[in-house]
């Protein structure tokens, strides 16, 4: 069975890891973003440290610094999708065209839609529709 | 002159939505910008709202053709939380299913690639093939597409000595026919004259960006999360990992045809040391426990990866797709450059895409 290895670093940590791991020549997997069961967001930098995956996790961070300078597009495409999907904001990541969702998501509050997962200004919005 | 060439969404050679914007300069290729989103159905949501057996019934149904990838690897993800066992038997029919379906779409991408090149005596014959493999996965799963082969803790068919003996004597038939294909795509004029050279993608920019799988390979660089992180019993069988240095169209094709020739190996011991016992571990739906677990598949297209959260209840917290054209589909445009516009088409169709995966 593959090893998976969680790891929780702070928010400065990001760069000099994704540094460290480019000179070792090792992929960038993946990175996730997900709300955990507190609310806080967790945005996860997974590295493929054969056999095993080192999986660096920072939690409750909304402006992180983007890796895309060392990664290249292995690591600005998962930021975009992150950026989209929960509003996270990464540093230095040329966010100005639409990755996956539409363009006029937040215009028409995602209506037609399938949201993927609660963006949370129109979460808040909803809300304060239906209470009103 | 200079001008913008829209390609797509809807585009002939693809049957996938993909959006390309060519910068052009005469015929040739300056620059270009690609698009994807246009089959974006939400399964990532939805997945949230589903327990561990209806999730895999969904996750079959991100892609048409590696439907299997999709369902073992969450099924990999959700039992590395939950830390379960599988049984061998379990293993090893995963396995030959899986290694059925890179032959199977390997030889759809084979065939696609010499139909676009215009070589469609070929395209048909590699189709015939592919029908084989088909036929096989028929008669094993009961179904074309969407297997439903993988269950959490094993598989959900078993492989009878009847159909084993079958599955072995179409593999002396495929091994001889391949073999006449990989011949053919080497040596034959019309394939060269339209591959080579084309669509470069250099071992430092495929590092660089991060490609995998095939495409990677093509490319020289040498990554197989079957052999170097091996999961589902794959370190009990013996097979090479192909690499080619020159990353151009050809590569690819000839890359496909010879690993098309490993899988052959590998259903082959698989079925040789096909063990005795359980194929799974019960129909017991689970709860997924509190925890996070990663798991990576080598799937027909590169690696294939899945993030399963759980919070202690029957449903997923979350579960993210990360597949391989992911990877892949940002170096179109490196591949584009500096070459013609009559080859655009070729070129977006040799990291064998799929568009309906990434979008998810």
């Amino acid at each position: 069975m593959q090893e998976y290895r969680k790891i929780l670093i702070e928010k400065d940590q990001v760069v000099p890891i994704a540094e460290k791991m480019k000179k070792e020549g090792r992929f960038l997997v993946m990175i996730h973003g997900y709300i955990d069961k507190d609310g806080q967001m967790d945005v996860s930098y997974e590295y493929a440290v054969d056999p095993a995956i080192e999986s660096y996790h920072v939690v409750g961070q909304m402006e992180l610094p983007s890796i895309s300078e060392i990664y290249d597009t292995a690591a600005s495409w998962p930021e975009r999708e992150i950026n989209e999907l929960f509003g996270v904001q990464f540093e230095g990541l040329d966010t100005s065209q639409r990755l996956f969702l539409p363009e006029d998501m937040l215009e028409t509050q995602g209506r037609g839609h399938i949201m993927v997962t609660p963006l949370s200004e129109l979460v808040e919005k909803n809300k304060k529709e239906a209470q009103s | 002159m200079s001008y913008i060439v829209p390609i797509g969404p809807y585009h002939p050679a693809l049957e996938e939505p993909i959006h390309a914007k060519l910068y052009t300069e005469g015929e040739v290729i300056k620059d270009a910008e690609v698009f994807v989103g246009y089959n974006h159905r939400g399964i990532e949501k939805l997945a949230t709202e589903r327990n561990a057996i209806q999730t895999l019934v969904l996750v079959e149904r991100v892609c048409g053709i590696c439907s299997h990838s999709h369902a073992l690897t969450y099924a990999l993800a959700v039992e590395a939380i939950n830390g379960i066992q599988v049984p061998k038997r379990g293993e090893y029919i995963r396995v030959i299913t899986a290694e059925l379906e890179r032959l199977h779409s390997h030889f759809l991408w084979l065939g696609i690639a010499c139909h676009i090149i215009g070589h469609d005596s070929m395209f048909m014959h590699i189709w015939d093939e592919r029908e084989l493999v088909m036929d096989l996965l028929e008669e094993m799963t009961g179904n074309r597409v969407n297997y439903a082969m993988v269950t959490i803790g094993g598989s959900r068919r078993d492989i009878s000595d009847e159909l084993r003996r079958k599955i072995l004597a179409a593999c002396d038939k495929l091994e001889e026919k391949l073999k006449r294909i990989t011949e053919i795509a080497v040596t034959d004029k019309t394939i060269a004259l339209r591959t080579k050279g084309v669509g470069v993608l250099t071992t430092e920019t495929a590092l660089k960006m991060g490609a995998i799988g095939p495409h990677a390979r093509a490319s020289g660089v040498d990554v197989d999360v079957r052999r170097d992180a091996p999961y589902c019993s794959y370190d009990d069988f013996e097979f090479a990992v192909p690499v080619t240095p020159n990353g151009d169209v050809f590569d690819r094709v000839v890359i496909r045809a010879l690993e098309s020739a490993e899988s052959i190996k590998i259903i082959r011991q698989a079925l040789d040391l096909l063990p005795e016992g359980p194929i799974n571990l019960g129909n017991k739906l689970v709860k997924i426990q509190d925890g996070v677990a990663v798991a990576r598949h080598e799937a027909p297209r590169g690696q294939l990866s899945y993030m399963v959260v759980g919070n202690g209840s029957f449903n997923n917290h979350r579960i993210s797709v990360h597949v391989p054209s992911y990877k892949n589909t940002p170096t179109i445009p490196a591949m584009l450059r500096n070459n013609t516009v009559a080859d655009a088409g070729l070129i977006v169709a040799s990291i064998d895409p799929c568009f309906s995966c990434l979008d998810r």
